[in-house]
């Protein structure tokens, strides 16, 4: 048995996107709920960012955060499965960042999280007043459909964020692998040797989010 | 007209309440034979109002404002906030058999949902009253007021949020 050691594995903007992702949601869903959609559309733009840098971080960014590091085939993915729940610790079924059936989920929520922000810039409200900032190119019926998908969406993203935080659960419980605060410190207790993943420079990320900071004040301000 | 011109604020409001519950009752109950017209009538009212409001609401991002459009859709919206109390006779809300999201609230509160109405008859007037005088921020401030009348009385009297 080799002796455990710790790995920095999620560099800081994988990890800020992350959490921003969770705590917009939360405010997202609130503020819809409780009909302050003056609120909701501010945190619904904060989300759009949010989603736009962790797409661009997963093509420009740190290695473990890149669709082409962790996306896997079928054929992968049921492998990794397959020895998921076998007897004894395999280090090779336990990838150091995310693992094949992650990523699916990664896939999955960072769709709807796009599909979703999308169809709230052209939604509008029953009412006329509260709308996206692109509603101003659909007609009321229209917005009205997108207002419609918004919600029906939401809900498929409320399974996918169940599926994801049960499966932290088992992780927790039965592999012992605790991923929660590994996604807030970054790092990883490892076992055996493993190459430390290339990290992207933080003026990178810096770059990236202040274009897409702009790019959705710039949407913003289309009202 | 005179009548009205005398009385103070709060004299009127009573009024306007006191014309609302006639209203109610001069109109009855929604017949179960013509309650699937009324809640679709009344949809298609709420549709239209909807409709109105975007229209008016689009013309804000634009440079030149067109303030014929606008005075149309104000005074639109107008005429609507003070038909809107006639659009929910007794019996037509939810528990009676159709498809609606008015909910019960507003038979159970009758006199809270007439001073909502009335609040969106105000603002819808403001707005009128801007569009007429071509002021941008007076039109600005009552369209904001009146989204909130909206916002508001769907949150105390629509079983839905204003979203859905």
């Amino acid at each position: 048995m080799t002796a455990a050691r710790q790995v920095r594995v999620w560099d800081l903007p994988t990890r800020l996107a992350h959490w921003s992702i969770v705590s917009l949601f939360a405010i997202c869903w609130w503020t819809a709920k409780s009909d302050h959609m003056q609120w909701h559309r501010l945190a619904g733009y904060g989300m759009l960012a949010a989603v736009w840098f962790r797409l661009a971080w997963g093509f420009w960014g740190a290695e473990t955060s890149r669709f082409g590091h962790f996306v896997r085939g079928p054929g992968a993915t049921l492998r990794y499965v397959r020895k998921l729940f076998a007897r004894g610790d395999d280090a090779a079924a336990t990838p150091l960042g995310h693992n094949p059936l992650g990523a699916l989920s990664i896939l999955a929520m960072v769709g709807l999280l796009l599909t979703q922000t999308t169809f709230g810039l052209f939604a509008v409200n029953v009412d006329g007043f509260a709308s996206g900032p692109l509603s101003r190119w659909v007609s009321f019926s229209t917005g009205r459909r997108f207002a419609h998908w918004h919600a029906a969406n939401f809900d498929l993203l409320l399974v996918v964020v169940a599926i994801h935080l049960t499966a932290i659960g088992v992780y927790r419980w039965v592999r012992k692998e605790r991923l929660v605060p590994a996604m807030i410190h970054g790092r990883k207790t490892v076992h055996g040797p493993v190459q430390e993943p290339y990290f992207a420079p933080r003026w990178r990320a810096v770059v990236l989010a202040a274009g897409i900071i702009l790019c959705v004040a710039l949407i913003a301000n289309l009202r | 007209m005179r009548f009205i011109q005398i009385l103070n604020n709060s004299d009127r409001v009573r009024v306007v309440l006191l014309s609302a519950a006639m209203l109610f009752g001069a109109l009855g109950s929604a017949s179960a034979a013509g309650l699937p017209q009324i809640v679709h009538a009344r949809q298609e009212h709420f549709r239209m109002l909807g409709r109105t409001a975007k229209s008016l609401r689009d013309q804000f991002g634009r440079s030149r404002l067109n303030w014929t459009a606008i005075s149309s859709d104000a005074q639109r919206l107008e005429r609507l906030a003070s038909e809107l109390p006639s659009w929910f006779p007794p019996g037509s809300g939810q528990g009676h058999g159709v498809k609606t999201r008015a909910s019960a609230a507003i038979w159970k509160n009758p006199q809270g949902f007439a001073e909502a109405a009335h609040v969106l008859l105000v603002r819808a007037q403001g707005l009128t009253q801007a569009a007429a005088r071509h002021d941008r921020r007076a039109l600005m401030v009552n369209a904001r007021a009146l989204g909130h009348a909206c916002g508001s009385c769907h949150s105390r009297f629509r079983a839905h949020g204003s979203w859905w």
